[in-house]
């Protein structure tokens, strides 16, 4: 029985401590671990935002560079081409120039060849008429003592050039 | 009769003790197989089993707190 | 696991030390009256108050420290000395300790017409001198946590030591039980849970470790324990909403049972009180019964020490083995008798600030808390 009556002195003094305890804690010490607590909880969800937020960024960027570097390597691809094709066509030009200049060095050539030919022809030919002449000349000096004969032949001879010249 | 009066203050807390016992061997009982069938809401259930001890065990502490006044 | 092995081990160590120091008392007392050991003396003993602090008997002598008595006398106004003027049953200006009759050990005043009488006994005793100790130690283990956190700022990584254990605690309570038994408004109520908590703990653990700044049995008196439940009542009732008040005047059930005869507002009105007078006898029983069981245990031995030596050594081993495991089982109560009245309160005051809004669940609990 005596333990389940409460002592007044100890009330008191429970009161009394109990009370300060009370006030102290509620005053400066829960509401600081609590708060505390919570803003750590708040800013830990934040940077877990936050690091999803540059995650998804760093996603972006990667695919942007690669777009980057596929857009580049296309482009690589294009101004190859493009260097091979007038590298060709340059090719070809140079080469159709050179045939055309070939060309005008073997006609020029074979112009000459055929000139000189005819030069050559045409002395060989005053050569011939020369001799021929010559020869003429001494077959006529014996022929020709008579001056009919040498009309005649004279006549005949005169056709005979006119017949050729024709 | 002082004698008598110990004998009953101790019999009845006896009494309050069995009946306490049994209510919170029940309890525990039935939150042992809710937590088992679910097993994700063991939490709660050991909250709600707590609480209703404590209200078993209340009944209980009055019963032997009366048997302490009778001792 | 290795680690928690270690620490088993240790708690088993160390409850074993505590068990061989729980014996000092005990002994002194069972030699000191004729070696005829009287358990429930030695019980009453450790459970009640006294006006000076016994340590223990060294070497043939009884330590203790004495306290000071306040007292407010009916003829010479307060009086404040120390209890060494009383020790032994003396008399000093007037006030002794009782020996018998109503005021058993304590202290009474003798009038000039012989009768005597009790005195406003404001004392500083046993027991409040250990409120005095562990009240300080929970204040300095919580504002030493919470000046930990004056000086950080929130990036800094999380506190290690004290503050770590004390923030670990405050989250588990507030998350686990603050939060979804009160409700909403949860933050206003938190501090006093929570200093409720931190208060009982402490007090626990301390009443259960023997030695001399600890060992006051706080928690197991019903002087405390009353005034902690006072304290959940009062802010229970203070705080509460008007939808609280309407349930608990004019509740929803058929009206035969309000207008001719108020029966549920009476039974309501009742289970107001009710629910502070269980958590004030649930806490001082389970944690006096622990510090009984734990002593009884304990002297077993100094029981069993004329019944010859080989009874005495078997039944000592069976009394440490079995007050190890009491010890590691008040370690348990300790924390669990904490923990069920911060969630008591906290049901208590979430009801009480239930609006409209959770209209069914509210009914469910007190028609638990009715049926008692």
């Amino acid at each position: 029985m005596g333990l389940l009556q409460p002592e007044s002195g100890l009330l008191f003094w429970m009161c009394l401590a109990f009370g300060v305890v009370l006030f102290l804690l509620c005053k400066f010490g829960f509401p600081i671990i609590l708060r505390a607590i919570e803003q750590r909880r708040e800013y830990i969800d934040n940077s877990l935002e936050e690091a999803r937020g540059a995650r998804e960024e760093t996603l972006q960027l990667k695919q942007e560079s690669m777009h980057i570097i596929e857009d580049a390597q296309a482009q690589r691809w294009r101004i190859l081409e493009n260097t091979r094709a007038e590298q060709e066509q340059l090719a070809h030009q140079l080469k159709e120039k050179a045939e055309k200049e070939a060309a005008g060095i073997i006609e020029s050539a074979r112009m000459e060849a055929l000139a000189q030919k005819e030069a050559i022809l045409r002395e060989a030919n005053e050569h011939v008429v020369s001799l021929a002449i010559a020869v003429a000349g001494k077959v006529l000096m014996q022929e020709l003592k008579e001056p009919q004969a040498q009309e005649k032949l004279a006549r005949k001879l005169m056709d005979k050039v006119n017949n050729t010249q024709n | 009769m002082e004698t008598l009066g110990i004998l009953g203050a101790t019999i009845g807390a006896a009494l309050a003790v069995i009946g306490a016992g049994f209510g919170i061997g029940k309890i525990g009982k039935a939150a042992m197989e809710a937590i088992g069938r679910q097993p994700e809401a063991a939490d709660k259930v050991r909250t709600t089993m707590i609480i209703v001890a404590a209200l078993i065990e209340g009944v209980a502490l009055f019963a032997v707190a009366v048997c302490f006044m009778a001792l | 696991m290795g680690y928690g092995r270690k620490i088993f081990n240790w708690i088993v160590l160390s409850a074993l030390a505590l068990a061989l120091v729980l014996e000092l008392p005990v002994r002194a007392h069972a030699h000191g009256e004729g070696g005829d050991v009287i358990v429930k003396d030695i019980v009453l003993e450790h459970i009640g108050d006294s006006y000076e602090w016994h340590i223990g008997k060294f070497v043939g002598k009884h330590v203790a420290i004495p306290l000071p008595v306040i007292v407010c006398s009916r003829e010479n106004g307060w009086k404040c000395f120390s209890s060494s003027h009383l020790h032994g049953g003396h008399s000093y200006e007037g006030f002794h300790i009782a020996t018998e009759g109503a005021y058993a050990g304590k202290v009474v005043e003798t009038l000039p017409d012989g009768s005597q009488v009790r005195p406003w006994d404001l004392s500083i005793t046993k027991t409040v001198a250990g409120l005095l100790i562990n009240s300080t130690i929970v204040v300095l283990l919580i504002l030493g946590a919470a000046r930990h956190y004056r000086k950080r700022r929130i990036t800094d990584s999380a506190p290690m030591g004290l503050a770590g254990l004390v923030e670990m605690l405050v989250e588990s309570l507030v998350d686990g039980i603050i939060k979804p038994c009160v409700g909403p408004n949860y933050r206003k109520f938190a501090p006093y849970l929570l200093t409720a908590f931190t208060f009982i703990f402490i007090n626990n653990i301390m009443g259960i470790i023997p030695i001399f700044p600890a060992g006051t049995n706080i928690t197991g008196n019903i002087a405390a324990t009353f005034v902690l439940a006072m304290a959940t009542f009062l802010v229970t009732n203070l705080f509460g909403t008007r939808h609280y008040w309407k349930e608990v005047l004019w509740p929803e059930v058929p009206t035969w049972l309000k207008v001719p005869l108020p029966i549920m507002p009476a039974i309501e009105i009742i289970g107001l009180f009710t629910k502070p007078f269980a958590l004030m006898i649930r806490l001082f029983a389970n944690i006096m019964a622990g510090h009984s069981v734990i002593l009884i245990l304990i002297c077993i031995v100094f029981v069993t020490a004329r019944m010859g030596a080989t009874v005495n050594t078997s039944m000592s081993i069976v009394s440490i083995l079995l007050g190890i495991f009491m010890n590691c089982m008040e370690l348990l109560v300790a924390f669990l008798q904490a923990y069920v009245f911060t969630m008591l309160s906290s049901v208590f005051i979430g009801m009480a600030q239930e609006g409209a809004g959770h209209h069914e669940k509210k009914n469910d609990i007190d028609n638990l808390t009715t049926k008692r």
